[in-house]
C-alpha cells in the first residue's frame, strides 16, 4: 500500500502528510533544545566561578557558522533547482550541503580535541594555572612488596582483579610473588583464579555451620609478597587514596611500599588569579613557581585597568567580567596560542603584551627549562585543590557545553547523512516524481534549517557572550 | 510555499540575499561581543536580540513561515507558549537567595 498524500495536499490540511509530520517533530525538537537553554541560564546564573567569555576559539566557531548557513542556503536551493527541474543545480547544491556538514564536524572534533588535551590546574588559594601535561600525570610508588587482595564471597562492587587494576600500572617485566602458603607464583588470570577459589573455599567451609546459603557472607586476603620490589605508576584514575607508604587501588587491593613522587608538570600557558583573595599573592608567584611573570602581570593588570579608567571614567571596572579576565588572567604567549587569541584584535595597544612575551621567555630560561614556547612548572602535591582537562567535570560550564554541542552535533551527522541517502538513492525518484522528491528536500531541509537556528543562539553563548 | 514556478525563480536570488545578510549579522555579532556596554548583561541582551533577528529570518524565509498553512501554526502557538513556561522557570526563582554560606564566597571574589 502506498503511503497517502506525499506528493498532493490532503484536503484537510491542505499540505503532504509529511510535512505536518516534520512541522511536529520540530516542535517537540524545539522543546528538547529549549530545556537545555533554560538549563543554560540556571547554570550561568548560579556559577560560583568567572563565567568563560571568549574562552572558546572563536575563529573556529566563527567558521562553522558560516559554514552552516552557506549550507541552509545551498540546501533551500536544492530544494528550488527540484522545482525548477534543473537536476545538475539540484544534485550540486545537495553536496554542497553536505560537504559543508562534513566540514562542521571536522571543526568541531578538532576543537573538542583540543579540550580533552587542554589541563585546567586550581591551587589552593584559588589561583588556576592552564596547560599541558606533554607526559601525563602519574604517581609513582617504590619499593613495593606487599599487596593485599580482598576477595568477597559475595557480589561485591569492589572486588579483587590485580591483573585489570594492578598488574597494567607495574613498571619492568612480569612480577613474582611468595603466596601465604610459601608458594613463588607469576600473577596472571590463571593463578589468581586459583587464589581467588581457595580463598572462596575456605570462606565456604567456614560458612558451613549455617543452615542456609543465602546467609553465607565472608571477605578474606590474600596477602602477596613481591619477590623482588616493585615500581607502580599509577594515572589517577587507577586508585581511590594513597598515602607515603601505601596505596589503594581501584578493586580494594593495597599495595605497600614508598610513595616516590606526586609531582605534576605542567607547561603553563595560562595563569587566571581572579579567583584569588590578592592577587599578588598568589602562590602562582611564588619561588618554584613563576616568580619571573608578577612583575609582568602587576604591569598587565595596571595598564588595562588605567585604560578603561580613562576610556570608562564612570563605570565600576570591578564589573567588567572583560577587564577582570584581561587584567588577572595572564595568557602567556607562544607563536601557537597568538593563532587562538581573538581577544586581542580588540584594539588594545601593542605593548603591553610585549614584556609579557619577552618576560615568558626569560622565564622559561631562568628555570632552566629546555624546548618549547612555554613554561614548565613542577607543582607539589599539596599545592593542587583539583586539576581536569576542559571536559564535563571541569565545571559546569563545560558541562553544559559538551551537552549543547554535542547534541547539536548528533544532529548535524543525522540531518547530512538524510540528505547524502536523498542525493545518492532517490535518483530514480527524481527522473520519475521529482515533485514526490522535492516534498523529502523540503522536509530533510526544514530539519537542516532548525540545526542551523539552534547554532545561531549556541555560537554567541557559548563562544562569544 | 510558493507554487508557481516564477515565485520559485525569483526566490533563488532571494536565498542567496537573505544567506548574505546572515553572514553581515554574523560578523557584526562577533563585533559586538567585543565592544564594552556598561554592563555585560547589555551585551548579552544585544546578542541575543540579533542572534532572535537571524533565526526569524531562517524561519520565515528558508522555512517558508512567512506563507505557511493554519495547521502549522497552530501546532507552533502551542510549541511557544510550552518554551516561554521553561524560560519562565527562571523568572520563578528570582527571589531565591544564590550566594549562601555553603559557597565559597572568596571564589567568586571580584578585584
Amino acid at each position: 500500500m502506498d503511503i497517502p498524500y506525499t506528493v498532493t495536499a490532503r484536503p484537510d490540511t491542505g499540505l503532504y502528510n509529511a510535512k505536518v509530520g516534520i512541522w511536529l517533530f520540530l516542535a517537540s525538537e524545539v522543546m528538547l533544545f529549549g530545556g537545555l537553554f533554560s538549563a543554560y541560564i540556571f547554570l550561568r546564573v548560579g556559577a560560583d566561578y568567572h563565567w568563560p567569555i571568549h574562552e572558546l576559539n572563536v575563529q573556529l566557531g566563527f567558521i562553522n557558522t558560516v559554514v552552516l548557513i552557506a549550507s541552509s542556503v545551498t540546501v533551500v536551493m536544492a530544494w528550488a533547482f527540484l522545482k525548477l527541474r534543473k537536476f545538475g543545480m539540484y544534485q550540486l547544491m545537495m553536496a554542497i550541503t553536505v560537504i559543508c556538514a562534513a566540514i562542521f564536524m571536522v571543526n568541531k572534533t578538532l576543537e573538542y580535541k583540543a579540550k580533552f588535551e587542554h589541563y585546567s590546574v586550581k591551587l589552593t588559594d584559588g589561583t588556576i594555572l592552564t596547560g599541558h601535561l606533554e607526559h601525563g600525570y602519574f604517581v609513582h610508588f617504590k619499593d613495593i612488596n606487599k599487596l593485599t587482595l580482598n576477595v568477597h564471597l559475595e557480589t561485591a562492587a569492589i572486588d579483587a582483579d590485580p591483573v585489570d587494576y594492578v598488574l597494567p600500572y607495574v613498571e619492568g617485566e612480569s612480577p613474582k610473588f611468595k603466596t601465604e602458603a610459601g608458594d613463588e607464583i607469576e600473577l596472571n588470570a590463571a593463578t589468581f583464579a586459583k587464589l581467588r577459589s581457595d580463598a572462596i573455599d575456605a570462606m565456604r567451609e567456614e560458612n558451613k555451620s549455617k543452615q542456609f546459603q543465602r546467609d553465607w557472607t565472608g571477605t578474606k586476603n590474600i596477602v602477596l609478597t613481591a619477590v623482588s620490589p616493585l615500581k607502580l605508576k599509577l594515572p589517577a584514575s587507577s586508585f581511590f587514596s594513597y598515602s607515603e607508604t601505601n596505596v589503594t587501588l581501584r578493586d580494594g587491593t593495597i599495595a605497600e611500599g614508598k610513595l616516590e613522587d606526586d609531582r605534576m608538570t605542567l607547561d603553563v600557558d595560562g595563569i587566571d588569579v581572579r579567583s584569588v583573595a590578592d592577587a599578588e599573592k598568589s602562590m602562582a608567584w611564588e619561588a618554584d613557581y613563576l616568580p619571573a611573570f608578577k612583575p609582568v602581570f602587576i604591569a598587565t593588570r595596571d595598564h588595562h585597568q588605567n585604560e578603561f579608567k580613562e576610556k570608562y571614567p564612570s563605570r565600576d571596572p570591578s564589573k567588567s567580567a572583560t577587564l577582570q579576565t584581561e587584567s588577572y588572567f595572564i595568557k602567556i604567549h607562544s607563536a601557537k596560542a597568538d593563532e587562538n587569541m581573538p581577544g586581542h584584535e580588540g584594539g588594545h595597544s601593542a605593548e603591553a603584551h610585549e614584556p609579557e612575551a619577552a618576560a615568558g621567555h626569560d622565564a622559561a630560561e631562568a628555570g632552566g627549562h629546555e624546548g618549547g614556547h612555554h613554561p614548565v612548572v613542577v607543582l607539589k602535591k599539596k599545592d593542587i585543590a583539583f586539576f581536569s582537562n576542559f571536559t564535563p567535570k571541569l565545571n559546569t560550564y563545560y558541562a553544559i557545553y559538551f551537552t549543547l554541542t554535542g547534541l547539536h552535533g548528533l544532529h548535524v551527522v543525522f540531518g547530512a547523512l538524510v540528505l547524502l541517502y536523498f542525493l545518492v538513492f532517490n535518483g530514480k525518484m527524481m527522473r520519475e516524481d521529482p515533485e514526490h522528491l522535492a516534498n523529502r528536500v523540503e522536509v530533510g531541509g526544514l530539519f537542516w534549517h532548525f540545526v542551523d537556528l539552534v547554532w545561531i543562539f549556541l555560537f554567541p553563548l557559548l563562544y562569544l557572550l | 510555499m510558493a507554487d508557481n514556478l516564477e515565485e520559485i525563480q525569483k526566490s533563488v536570488k532571494k536565498y542567496l540575499v537573505i544567506g548574505g545578510l546572515l553572514l553581515l549579522f554574523t560578523v557584526i555579532t562577533v563585533w559586538l561581543s567585543y565592544v564594552e556596554l556598561p554592563t555585560h548583561s547589555m551585551n548579552i541582551m544585544v546578542g541575543m536580540i540579533v542572534a532572535a533577528f537571524k533565526a526569524s529570518l531562517v524561519a520565515l524565509i528558508f522555512m517558508h513561515l512567512s506563507h505557511e498553512k493554519k495547521i502549522i501554526y497552530k501546532v507552533l502557538l502551542f510549541t511557544v507558549i510550552l518554551v516561554s513556561v521553561l524560560f519562565i522557570l527562571f523568572y520563578m526563582t528570582h527571589g531565591d537567595p544564590l550566594i549562601f554560606e555553603g559557597f565559597d564566597k572568596t571564589s567568586i571574589k571580584q578585584h
